[in-house]
């Protein structure tokens, strides 16, 4: 067992409780603890809630806080694979273009399609993997099979999909289509609902077990493409089931939320820092801080303002400044591995 | 034989860096490769470790011929040293070499207890347990070679391959690496190719050599028989010599140093 876990773990519940209190819609620590009792079949006077806050509570905030651990664990994992596919603490999940393509396919859906929630997110789901899978496509065209063709590849493709998006946008209706488009692009859980659980779990669960299950390989993968053959590995057959993963992961995620910026960058970083580089350590500590982290981010956007703040400017604003100071303090605290 | 070379071309791209190779190493016997900048030695190894295709001819080691195998069969017969390098994430030292296990368990499981047992065992040869959970980014250059040298022992195969292993090492730690893996190896039976700049390290601590010389061999056999004056001049250049000091010692120095240096 991950020593280091423990203490994650343990807030977890704490953070998880007050989660479910915050919110537009007050519900005070009594009344999630009466409303999580009489779901168990216990009832109990102290603890009785109205009607309406039950079904705001279940049908609402619940799924709600479980799509941001969900997809928090699952963007954050696949960040940390990332990095060490590519050999780089800086490489993001969405360097072969997959958060490009899901919004040039959000904003298509928008723009031609219908507005509904299920369309737009199955539009995003197919044109990120397309984007992904034109990228590795480019790159193996290339005679050269390191990473650093194949993220040169996403840049291209990540290029032409941004173009792609900013077209719509630039055609798009200004009242309505345009904000929606905007909106989405900046990523938010106000569209959470038990469906959303249900379309993302399946992949996301499954997705962080495998990371999980296969991360000592990943050590393995950050030696250089010789050095991982050398040693056994067919890198470029693994490179495939790591990235495929991972882009299913940030594919259905952003999909069902739309962007959410920074979280797969500086996750895996804040884990490394607690837990080191090893990553059958470090692969379940991302995942674990990665849900509590976009948790705790997402009760921001909904409690701070009186409407609700897309997630990427949230993420953002803790995140970015968070990184900064890690960098910062890294060199001089960090003396083993 | 435990590596046999057929007339081996191979290359990047159509050019052939390295054509109608024809070499066996014998087992248990520890060979040096020497050759000038470019002259094909690194681009041997890589063949000789199947990373890099043949244009013509074939490999065998142990009897299998490379080309045909897979990566984690030949991961059980080849261990690797590469030139010390940092790693791009800051593992512990006991992590670095315990990666060279991989192909010797499941892709779905991390090393056992055992394995880390064996690692340390390993670690404590080269002189190195004391470092085991030190960051291998923050040791010094000598002591990350001998942290890979330790990753290619534990690997646990019939033969290593070493690239240029003492080739930013300071003098001390050159023959420290050198005497480490010739005794560590000797011990195991292993059959070793290793790249080598300097002659006096192949002559001190190398059973044979094969000289690579424009992507041909030059000239192969016993280190003692191969380094002469007239092959050393052909294959490193004119201004070399073997000689002897004065307390008996073989050394490969320069013939002439020019003067007008203004010292």
């Amino acid at each position: 067992m991950n020593k280091n876990l423990i203490i994650p773990c343990l807030f977890f519940p704490v953070i998880l409780f007050i989660c479910l209190c915050l919110g537009r819609y007050p519900i005070y620590s009594g009344h999630v603890a009466g409303l999580v009792l009489s779901s168990l079949g216990i009832k109990s006077q102290l603890f009785d809630a109205p009607q309406d806050m039950m079904m705001i509570f279940w049908n609402i905030r619940v799924p709600r806080v479980i799509l941001s651990i969900l997809i928090g664990a699952g963007i954050s994992t696949a960040g940390a694979v990332f990095q060490a596919l590519f050999r780089n603490p800086l490489a993001a999940p969405d360097i072969l273009g997959v958060t490009a393509g899901s919004g040039f396919g959000a904003a298509l859906a928008i723009m031609f399609l219908t507005p509904a929630a299920f369309v737009i997110q199955a539009n995003a789901f197919v044109f990120g993997t397309m984007a992904v899978t034109l990228a590795y496509i480019l790159a193996s065209m290339s005679r050269d099979s390191s990473p650093s063709v194949l993220v040169i590849s996403g840049i291209v493709i990540s290029a032409i999909f941004q173009a792609g998006l900013s077209f719509i946008m630039y055609m798009a209706n200004p009242y309505d289509q345009l904000a929606q488009i905007v909106f989405w692009t900046m990523g938010s859980f106000n569209t959470a609902s038990w469906i959303k659980v249900q379309g993302t779990a399946p992949v996301l669960l499954p997705g962080i077990l495998l990371m999980v299950v296969f991360s000592w390989r990943l050590n393995i993968m950050t030696q250089g493409e010789e050095d991982a053959m050398s040693m056994g590995i067919h890198v470029k057959r693994w490179r495939i089931f790591y990235v495929l993963v991972s882009t299913l992961m940030v594919a259905c995620s952003v999909a069902a939320v739309g962007n959410v910026a920074w979280i797969g960058l500086i996750v895996p970083h804040i884990a490394r820092f607690l837990a080191g580089s090893e990553h059958r350590r470090l692969i379940p500590m991302t995942a674990v801080l990665g849900g509590l982290f976009l948790m705790i981010m997402d009760s921001v956007a909904r409690s701070v303002m009186l409407s609700e703040i897309p997630i990427s400017i949230v993420t953002s604003i803790f995140g970015a400044p968070f990184l900064g100071y890690l960098v910062v303090t890294a060199g001089k605290t960090r003396g083993a591995a | 034989m435990t590596l046999s070379i057929e007339n081996v071309s191979a290359g990047y791209g159509r050019n052939p860096v390295i054509s109608g190779i024809d070499l066996q190493v014998a087992s248990g016997r520890v060979c040096a490769l020497m050759g000038r900048n470019g002259s094909g030695k690194t681009t041997l190894l890589r063949c000789i470790n199947g990373v890099l295709p043949l244009l013509e001819g074939r490999i065998q080691v142990m009897g299998r011929e490379i080309q045909t195998l897979g990566r984690e069969k030949i991961a059980r017969m080849i261990s690797v040293v590469p030139q010390v390098s940092f790693s791009p994430f800051s593992f512990s030292c006991v992590d670095m070499v315990l990666m060279a296990g991989a192909s010797r368990i499941k892709a779905w499981s991390a090393p056992s207890v055992k394995e880390k047992q064996k690692a340390l065992e390993v670690m404590a040869e080269t002189g190195i347990v004391h470092m085991a959970q030190r960051a291998f980014n923050s040791i010094s250059g000598g002591e990350r070679q001998l942290v890979m040298l330790a990753r290619g022992l534990f690997q646990d195969t019939p033969v290593m391959l070493l690239d240029e292993p003492t080739s930013h090492l300071d003098f001390a730690n050159q023959h420290k690496i050198m005497a480490l893996m010739r005794t560590l190896a000797g011990k195991r039976g292993m059959t070793v190719v290793i790249t080598l700049h300097d002659p006096n390290l192949t002559h001190y601590y190398c059973d044979d050599v094969i000289l690579i010389h424009e992507g041909g061999v030059a000239a192969r056999g016993e280190t003692l028989a191969t380094l002469t004056d007239d092959i050393l001049s052909k294959v490193l250049g004119d201004n070399i010599q073997c000689d002897v000091t004065k307390k008996g010692v073989f050394v490969v120095i320069p013939k002439q140093i020019p003067q007008n240096l203004n010292k």
